[in-house]
């Protein structure tokens, strides 16, 4: 596959109405990220950062609007960047009764990777999530933050050139969670485009740029700096505080 | 520090430490609320029991009724009379026929048994009545695979003849069908056994595989993967299907090679018919899997599929024995199929021959669970 664009993820006045309960889970997005870029989701919990993450991905439809991946449409060309996407949802979604190794494996067989393939990606992996001593653990007998580099794991195991990580970094203790952030800008050396959703703020200030959502819309985008100096403010979260109680006025 | 000590052992003086029936409620309340919530739970655990009372009830209401039997009775007098007493009994349904033309019905499988009443019966019984002779004659050519089937016709003859003559000195002569097959109650337990593997490790298991998968969460996440849902739904069958490939495997070795019993036909074509039943299964599991949310409504299709199906399918009684109204119903109960299959290989020692129509109705029903399952596979998430 030729990737030609600039973009690595397009959405245009993405909607998202739940036919269940009726809920408008995301409300005319309109994201931009480029390719080889930390992107950081932010907002409060049911701002629609999941919902939109799984619309990107293709696993979830939206209701209107279009999604662009590697310049594929989304939904119409899903099929054709799985292969190149990687997602960690924000439950672990591994398997409970499987050995941490079963697990990548079988994500890895789901790839298309033969044995060798998955060895020395593996490997790697397992020294990066610091997991090498937890290879044959039943994932049940893991810790929550081993859970949640073993569904890492998954989600890298085929080296994509998009991941997502749904609140990848809750229940990650703080060392761990700065050996991540070296472990992303590795990833972006190699042209890797990470968008990471949070509801952490602190964490959105180490991305490239940040999207912040709330009611299933970015009310304000840039750089952590731009943001900070635009609305004069200290910290991410205090920007955040500002928008949600309607001190700035929306800017979309 | 001394002070402090004392003052906090003060602050802290144990309260509410005894058994307190307020909270034996709040665990008591929590629960019947949390059940309350799931609705289809109380629904069905509303319906289940009578459900299952009226059908256990209705199947077994008593004895092996209705078994239809040829009568070939070549004698005018007393024998007119054991007739006339058979046809009243409900345990048979009689219709006439020779006992050449019967013996090969009864090994097709459309009787259960022939009887012959001698021309020289009536002669028989008064010579012996004279004391020139020791007994008279009745032959009787029956399926003897299934111990409550042979003791219901037994039973009938027995009767008809003890309320005709007396019943003294007549001698039944029994030649058992399928080759002289008689079976223990542990021989013809054993297709029964491949019956219930197949029907819950299937229907259930396969159920709960799916729903853990959704629970999860994986499900999810391999939708943005390359798997598609074909090769997911060929994927569970593949391996549901080894598992029951194992586990029949093991009843069977266990049956003959432990309990010394008997397989009369083909087992390679048993495994066939059970893999081909099985596959149906899994079908109606993935099929199902769509019905439930969680684990608890997922062992509940237990009552509402493989006890009735059990009930209705021949299991326990002769489908034949159903009253007439529910009679009908074991037609599309797919076990009816599964043990004329497995019932007719295994004690019978029937073949394709003998088996096409049942293999073919398994066959259509398979088709009709996959387009089911088919249909309903998901490749996404739910909108």
């Amino acid at each position: 596959m030729t990737i030609e664009t600039e973009y690595a993820i397009e959405t245009q006045d993405l909607v998202k109405i739940y036919k269940t309960g009726k809920v408008q889970a995301v409300n005319g997005l309109n994201l931009r990220i480029k390719q080889g870029e930390i992107y950081a989701l932010i907002g409060a919990n049911g701002s629609g950062k999941t919902t939109s993450l799984n619309m990107i991905s293709g696993a979830l439809f939206p209701t209107s609007g279009s999604i662009k991946v590697l310049g594929y449409p989304i939904p119409a060309k899903r099929r054709l960047i799985t292969n190149y996407i990687g997602l960690a949802p924000q439950e672990y979604s591994i398997y409970e009764d499987l050995t941490l190794e079963e697990n990548v494996r079988f994500f890895s067989r789901i790839y298309g990777m033969n044995k060798s393939e998955f060895e020395t990606k593996f490997t790697e992996l397992l020294q990066i999530l610091r997991l090498e001593e937890k290879r044959k653990t039943m994932v049940k007998n893991l810790s929550g933050g081993m859970k949640r580099r073993t569904s890492i794991a998954c989600s890298l195991i085929h080296s994509p050139k998009i991941v997502f990580f749904d609140e990848a970094t809750v229940g990650v203790d703080p060392v761990l969670r700065s050996f991540f952030w070296d472990y992303f800008r590795s990833l972006q050396d190699k042209g890797v485009t990470l968008v990471i959703t949070s509801h952490v703020m602190d964490e959105a200030e180490r991305a490239d740029r940040i999207g912040l959502m709330r009611a299933g819309k970015l009310i304000a985008e840039g750089t952590p700096e731009e943001l900070k100096k635009k609305h004069n403010a200290e910290t991410v979260e205090e920007i955040f505080i500002k928008l949600s109680e309607g001190e700035v006025i929306n800017e979309e | 520090m001394k002070n402090k000590k004392k003052s906090t052992e003060k602050e802290f003086q144990p309260k509410n430490l005894a058994f307190s029936m307020r909270r034996v409620m709040a665990i008591a309340l929590r629960t019947i609320n949390q059940f309350r919530r799931d609705r289809r739970t109380v629904a069905l655990l509303s319906i289940v029991p009578i459900v299952i009372m009226l059908i256990f009830g209705l199947a077994f209401s008593g004895e092996v009724i209705n078994l239809p039997v040829l009568i070939d009775n070549q004698d005018s007098g007393l024998g007119t009379l054991i007739v006339d007493n058979l046809v009243n009994d409900t345990r048979v349904t009689l219709t006439n026929g020779t006992y050449e033309d019967g013996i090969s019905q009864v090994e097709n499988g459309n009787y259960y048994a022939v009887i012959l009443i001698p021309s020289n019966f009536t002669t028989s019984i008064l010579e012996m009545l004279a004391g020139n002779l020791t007994s008279a004659q009745i032959f009787i050519y029956l399926d003897g695979t299934k111990p409550t089937i042979r003791a219901s016709l037994l039973g009938a003859l027995r009767d008809a003849m003890e309320n005709a003559i007396g019943g003294n000195g007549v001698r039944v002569v029994q030649t058992l069908a399928f080759g002289g097959a008689e079976f223990s109650g542990l021989d013809t337990g054993i297709p029964a056994v491949i019956a219930f593997v197949l029907i819950f490790l299937l229907v259930i298991v396969g159920v709960i595989t799916l729903i853990r998968e959704k629970i999860q969460g994986t499900q999810d996440r391999l939708y943005s993967t390359p798997l598609r849902s074909s090769e997911r739904l060929l994927g569970y069958v593949i391996g549901l299907l080894l598992i029951a490939t194992i586990m029949i495997a093991l009843v069977l070795i266990f049956g003959v090679f432990v309990f010394g019993a008997k397989v009369q036909g083909n087992v390679f074509l048993l495994i066939f018919a059970a893999l081909l039943f099985g596959m149906a299964h899994v079908f109606l599991a993935v099929f199902l899997a769509n019905f439930a949310q969680n684990e608890l409504q997922a062992i509940q299709f237990a009552p509402l599929t493989a006890i009735p199906s059990m009930a209705l399918g021949g299991l326990f009684v002769p489908t034949i024995s159903l009253p007439a109204w529910l009679y009908p119903v074991s037609y599309v109960v797919p076990l009816t199929y599964g043990i004329n299959l497995f019932e007719g290989i295994m004690l019978k020692g029937w073949g394709f021959k003998e088996l096409w129509l049942d293999f073919t109705v398994v066959a259509v029903m398979c088709l009709i669970f996959f387009i089911l399952a088919v249909i309903t596979v998901r490749d996404r998430m739910r909108d």
